[in-house]
């Protein structure tokens, strides 16, 4: 245990020493609340009411999503993959640790850097600017944090797994690109999920790509109630545990096909 | 001519290497097609449930999204050079650069030319023929011009923007984060209605970085449109003499870094 907390704070501290980039980044993120907010606001003009969702609770949306995007890390990691390119592969998988848990610790401490200096500041400017409202109820933020963290989990995962085809191709970054951007479509990052067409809307809610951006959200908006939150965490912890258990699958068939590059 | 012979050559040759690698080529071309795509279809639902959009109509987006997004894919294209000046800085090359007798500016854009961001090019043609379908504008040999020459100021203004973000590096060596906010952004701004932005926002890209002026106004006089923002009427023919402004901005900033770079010592 001692060394996956060993690995997460230093993956936290190796973070924190990037401060001008974290500024810059917020700023970004913050630009593109913006400008997604108006794009929301100009639809909701004589509209009060749109697929369940006000026009507070689209620009609290957009923000938590533009909030979400660094703790997720959904765009572009290829960490695993770098070190198959570069070797240094053969000695991550001799240590005596879980391989998986060794990097699933690895991006906790990232997304707990991400989650305090990028979801924070990102918020407090949805909240200055836009007047974006935040629950009040303590146990629907225990419930959103809980969502959140599973969230981090299933976007790892997700990750995980397509470096590890980097152990059949080297070069992942094609293969990343893609799938991360059909990801961003399904996880309801660029719109909430309930303003798809009836039948598309019903398949996406139940993919495992629901549980990265529009099950916490939800939870957030406080759109579930009661036994409904722990529906929809169950939903998101079933995933979490299927793509756990596939990603070790992978990794088992992919190690058998190792092929280390010279070093 | 002799400088335009070498900047194909050297392109030929940058273009003949990216084809070795053709699987990922191929990934990387598709995944610049999806990129666009995703968010073409969200506008798309988005339309299902709201009929308007500041006044425009989902086709006359599209129109807006598909002018932007063709623009920004040729510009990507064409300076991919000019974006990778932080990497030749950081890694002294830059310095064989200036002691070569052709135009540093030639050398960089002939360092690169992304050839997979032609799935975002085709993505804009779709977006620009399915506006073409959903709103069948009249289309009269002015409204062509002003078309063509629409798109050719924008590429020439996010071209500028790539230019000054590079010339920026001079001074801060890594490439900043705040051009994507520019290049991106400004997609993004340009891809919808001018008018359902903030005052100054709009104002910002229409006078500072003048992508509102080559994107909304060609527009509003393609589709016949009357203009929420109530400028004079000239306004959509103003577009190529901005970006060719914009342009020698960018090449005044360019010049002056060139003058105060230093090199970093490695």
């Amino acid at each position: 245990m001692r060394a996956y907390l060993a690995a997460a704070r230093m993956s936290y501290w190796r973070y924190y020493t990037y401060s001008i980039a974290t500024i810059a980044g917020v700023i970004t993120n913050g630009f593109f609340g913006l400008l997604r907010s108006y794009v929301f606001i100009a639809f909701y003009q004589n509209r009060p009411i749109a697929a369940g969702y006000r026009l507070s609770d689209a620009l609290t949306y957009v923000w938590l999503s533009q909030a979400m995007i660094m703790p997720l890390f959904m765009w572009g990691w290829v960490e695993i993959a770098e070190t198959i390119r570069t070797g240094a592969i053969a000695s991550d998988l001799t240590r005596p640790i879980n391989y998986f848990g060794y990097w699933l610790s690895r991006d906790l401490g990232r997304a707990g850097y991400h989650t305090l200096f990028r979801w924070l500041p990102t918020m407090m400017l949805g909240i200055i600017f836009f007047r974006i409202t935040v629950p009040t109820a303590p146990l629907t933020w225990l419930a959103y944090l809980i969502s959140l963290l599973l969230a981090i989990i299933l976007s790892f995962c997700l990750r995980f797994m397509i470096n590890v085809v980097g152990f059949w191709t080297t070069d992942v970054r094609g293969i990343s690109g893609m799938v991360l951007l059909f990801v961003n479509f399904f996880t309801g990052f660029l719109i909430p999920l309930e303003f798809f067409p009836p039948a598309a809307r019903a398949i996406v809610l139940q993919l495992p790509f629901a549980g990265l951006v529009s099950i916490p959200n939800r939870i957030f908006l406080g759109q579930a109630t009661g036994a409904e939150i722990f529906l929809l965490l169950g939903q998101q912890l079933g995933w979490t545990i299927v793509l756990i258990l596939a990603a070790h699958l992978l990794l088992h068939v992919a190690t058998r096909k190792l092929v280390v590059q010279g070093g | 001519m002799d400088k335009l012979r070498l900047y194909r050559l050297l392109l030929a040759a940058r273009l003949r290497s990216q084809l070795q690698y053709r699987v990922s080529f191929a990934l990387e071309a598709t995944s610049s097609f999806t990129t666009p795509f995703v968010e073409l279809i969200a506008i798309l639902i988005l339309f299902r449930t709201f009929p308007n959009l500041g006044g425009w109509t989902a086709g006359e987006v599209v129109f807006l999204y598909g002018l932007a997004t063709t623009s920004l894919a040729v510009a990507e294209m064409l300076s991919s050079g000019i974006d990778q000046t932080s990497d030749l800085i950081r890694e002294g090359n830059f310095d064989r650069i200036l002691i070569r007798p052709v135009n540093p500016l030639l050398q960089v854009l002939a360092t690169d030319f992304q050839l997979r961001k032609i799935g975002r090019l085709m993505q804009g043609g779709v977006a620009l023929t399915l506006a073409q379908l959903l709103i069948t504008p009249h289309w009269t040999l002015l409204k062509g011009l002003v078309f063509f020459s629409a798109l050719c100021s924008t590429v020439l203004v996010f071209c500028t923007i790539f230019l000054i973000g590079a010339a920026i590096c001079f001074w801060t060596i890594d490439r900043s984060e705040i051009q994507n906010v520019f290049v991106y952004g400004g997609t993004e701004i340009a891809s919808n209605p001018l008018n359902i932005y903030d005052q100054r926002l709009q104002a910002l890209f229409l006078y500072l970085i003048p992508i509102g002026l080559t994107v909304f106004y060609p527009a509003l006089y393609i589709l016949g449109k009357p203009d929420p923002l109530m400028l004079p009427p000239f306004m959509p023919f103003l577009a190529p003499v901005v970006a060719l402004l914009f342009l020698s901005l960018g090449l005044l900033i360019w010049e002056f870094g060139l003058r105060h770079y230093q090199g970093t010592g490695s």
